[in-house]
């Protein structure tokens, strides 16, 4: 999964000299946390240049009487004069895992994404989150199988073609990391016979986690 | 309604008040040689209240044909086309997985998209027939309730909450309870809740319904934390009009009876007397049991029996005693379900069952199974060895409760709460 496919087409951008009321206004009525801010250039032929970047919070506390409000600030100003500079970007094709990871060291909420220079979408931390969750398989049918694996080249496959053996479909495959000799893998696998796969997998000496092991039906009264 | 009306109904539906839609095909296959669904359950539950003299001659009715035009509403087109092709397919090649050539434009990818081919939900011959012909035995239970020609039916065959608009899942193919719940909508104008006491989320008719005002599903399962389909959180509680239609209560692995039973109470009646439905659709997966090898509930046969009385009890409350019963899940097919369902029958017709399963019964389906049979209704439960955490386990289930009624009740208020059509035009 990549930028491109999770980020906002659609951006709202606005100009340097747009006052920094009318940019609240704009946030209000739009549903909209961040706004890029491109500099229109002299030639058409050029694509208009990303300047700055401003977040709803910044913009909120203008005016406000608020000790973290930015200094000397009026509502009338330009929203240049509050704009962060240089923005940090993406790039359609960075994977949505690398983009997430920059959101959250550089502690920021969007990255506008730029593809040879021109502006092509917005990213977001909810729209990294709506990823994960999509990734994570939650909106399929499926059962939770949580196992425990050798910490070796080979051991999820060996893994994957045992659950393949019962005709069984793997919606997501996500890693926990355990101590430097297992990996523990918790998969979605779309099935209501959890427990039966579960068996199967005990059968060929997979520690499985989670379902429990149920007690033979001979064995019950 | 004038009290008057009401007597006259009453009296009307007296006459015949139960019926047990039976047709013995839909016991007669199987999904494949070694899948857990067990349709001849159906049979051994039909066998078991014949030969227990609480299930009359003129109470058993054969289910009316159904077009399959029905599906479309609740189905997509193109699934039930993906369905019937890969059922005629596997006609061709009889006991052989169909071939995808076979299917011509069905390729592999598109039958999987629609669920179909796994091992869960495995192709077989006649299956579009078979299946249409489950949910044809549930319309037939929907018909003779709504129409008022009975006060109570069954279709043990039924229940097959799981499936999609377009996909098969969890061993089902076409969502009998949905088509079933569609009709008594657009054609009876009734409103209808639906309670799912299945171990498994009824998920299929959640998502089918759950922008509907006029249906009510209410699913107790266990936790989709640990069991398919992963979904039934309290916080499902339906969208757009039918915001607080969908009522969620997942509980813990191993719940037994007192708290299953206490979990129901704190919400099911709430939930009815709020809703103030004219029909309840039950789906009694007999899943729960704490022998069912696919599911972690852990209820005694006379804690699943309360809770059919409990169902009943508050359809005589709410709907005027108009209650259609399914089947569902049940993997401990042979010595759990027959009794279960023998159980809920009896809570619908107040009959009393014997204390002993009947010898002939026994010998009967011993022989031709090859596996032991219970020789009572009642089980020892003093042989269950007891679960460790019991009171951990009741301690969650009972603020799972609370959450979910913290939530949901102030949703209640703002559902419409108007009766039905067929109520205010006087037609029922």
């Amino acid at each position: 999964m990549l930028v491109a496919d999770v980020m906002t087409h659609k951006v709202v951008a606005i100009g340097p000299d747009t006052p920094l009321r009318d940019v609240q206004v704009l946030m209000e009525q739009r549903n909209i946390r961040h706004f890029p801010i491109l500099m229109a250039r002299a030639s058409d032929q050029v694509d208009d240049e990303l300047v700055g970047i401003v977040s709803d919070r910044d913009v909120r506390l203008v005016g406000a009487d608020h000790p973290r409000a930015p200094a000397g600030l009026k509502a009338s100003d330009p929203v240049s004069r509050l704009m962060v500079s240089p923005v940090i970007v993406a790039h359609p094709e960075d994977p949505v895992e690398e983009a997430a990871k920059v959101l959250r060291e550089r502690k920021i909420g969007a990255m506008p994404v730029m593809d040879d220079g021109k502006l092509v979408g917005i990213v977001t931390g909810i729209d990294m989150l709506d990823a994960l969750v999509r990734m994570s398989g939650v909106y399929e049918a499926a059962a939770r199988l949580e196992v425990e694996v050798a910490n070796r080249p080979g051991a999820l496959a060996e893994l994957l073609a045992l659950i393949a053996r019962r005709n069984v479909n793997v919606s997501s495959v996500m890693t926990t990391r355990g101590d430097p000799d297992t990996m523990s893998f918790v998969l979605r696998v779309a099935t209501a016979d959890s427990h039966g796969l579960a068996a199967h997998l005990r059968d060929h000496a997979v520690s499985v986690l989670w379902p429990p092991a149920t007690p033979e039906p001979a064995s019950r009264s | 309604m004038a009290a008057g009306d009401a007597g006259a109904r009453v009296a009307l539906v007296t006459v015949g008040a139960l019926r047990f839609v039976y047709d013995p095909a839909l016991a007669g296959f199987e999904l494949a040689s070694e899948h857990p669904f067990k349709p001849l359950r159906y049979e051994l539950t039909y066998d078991l209240l014949r030969a227990s003299g609480v299930l009359g001659d003129d109470e058993v009715v054969a289910p009316r044909a159904l077009d399959e035009a029905a599906l479309l509403a609740v189905h997509d087109e193109r699934y039930v086309r993906a369905v019937k092709a890969a059922s005629a397919a596997a006609k061709v090649t009889a006991a052989a997985p169909p071939a995808a050539e076979v299917h011509g434009q069905l390729s592999p990818g598109l039958l999987a998209s629609h669920g179909l081919g796994s091992s869960d939900n495995p192709i077989f011959a006649g299956m579009h027939e078979m299946i249409l012909g489950v949910c044809a035995a549930t319309v037939t239970a929907i018909d003779l309730v709504a129409s008022g020609q009975a006060l109570r039916a069954t279709n043990f065959a039924g229940g097959l909450h799981h499936a999609l608009r377009a996909k098969a899942s969890g061993f089902c193919v076409y969502n009998d309870i949905a088509v079933g719940i569609r009709r008594a909508v657009d054609r009876y104008g009734l409103r209808v809740a639906y309670v799912d006491l299945d171990a498994h989320h009824g998920d299929g008719v959640q998502w089918l319904f759950y922008d509907d005002p006029n249906v009510m599903t209410i699913s107790l399962h266990e936790s989709g934390r640990y069991l398919f389909p992963g979904t039934g959180h309290t916080y499902e509680t339906g969208q757009g009009a039918g915001r607080g239609s969908a009522v969620n209560l997942p509980l813990e692995p191993f719940t037994e009876d007192d708290s299953y039973l206490a979990s129901f109470d704190r919400v099911v009646p709430r939930a009815l007397e709020s809703f103030k439905p004219d029909l309840i659709v039950l789906q009694a997966g007999a899943d729960t049991h704490r022998h069912d090898p696919l599911a972690d509930l852990a209820l005694s046969l006379a804690g699943m029996s309360t809770s059919y009385q409990r169902v009943v009890e508050l359809a005589d409350l709410h709907s005027e005693g108009r209650l259609v019963v399914t089947g569902g899940g049940g993997y401990d097919p042979y010595r759990t379900v027959p009794r279960a369902w023998a159980l809920a029958w009896s809570a619908l017709s107040g009959r009393a069952l014997p204390l002993e399963l009947p010898s002939q019964w026994r010998t009967r389906w011993q022989d031709r199974l090859g596996v032991e049979l219970p020789t009572t209704f009642a089980e020892d439960v003093s042989r269950f060895p007891p679960i460790p955490r019991r009171e951990a386990i009741t301690r969650r289930n009972r603020s799972v409760a609370e959450r979910l009624m913290n939530t949901i009740e102030p949703l209640w208020a703002t559902l419409p709460a108007d009766r039905g059509r067929a109520r205010e035009a006087g037609l029922t």
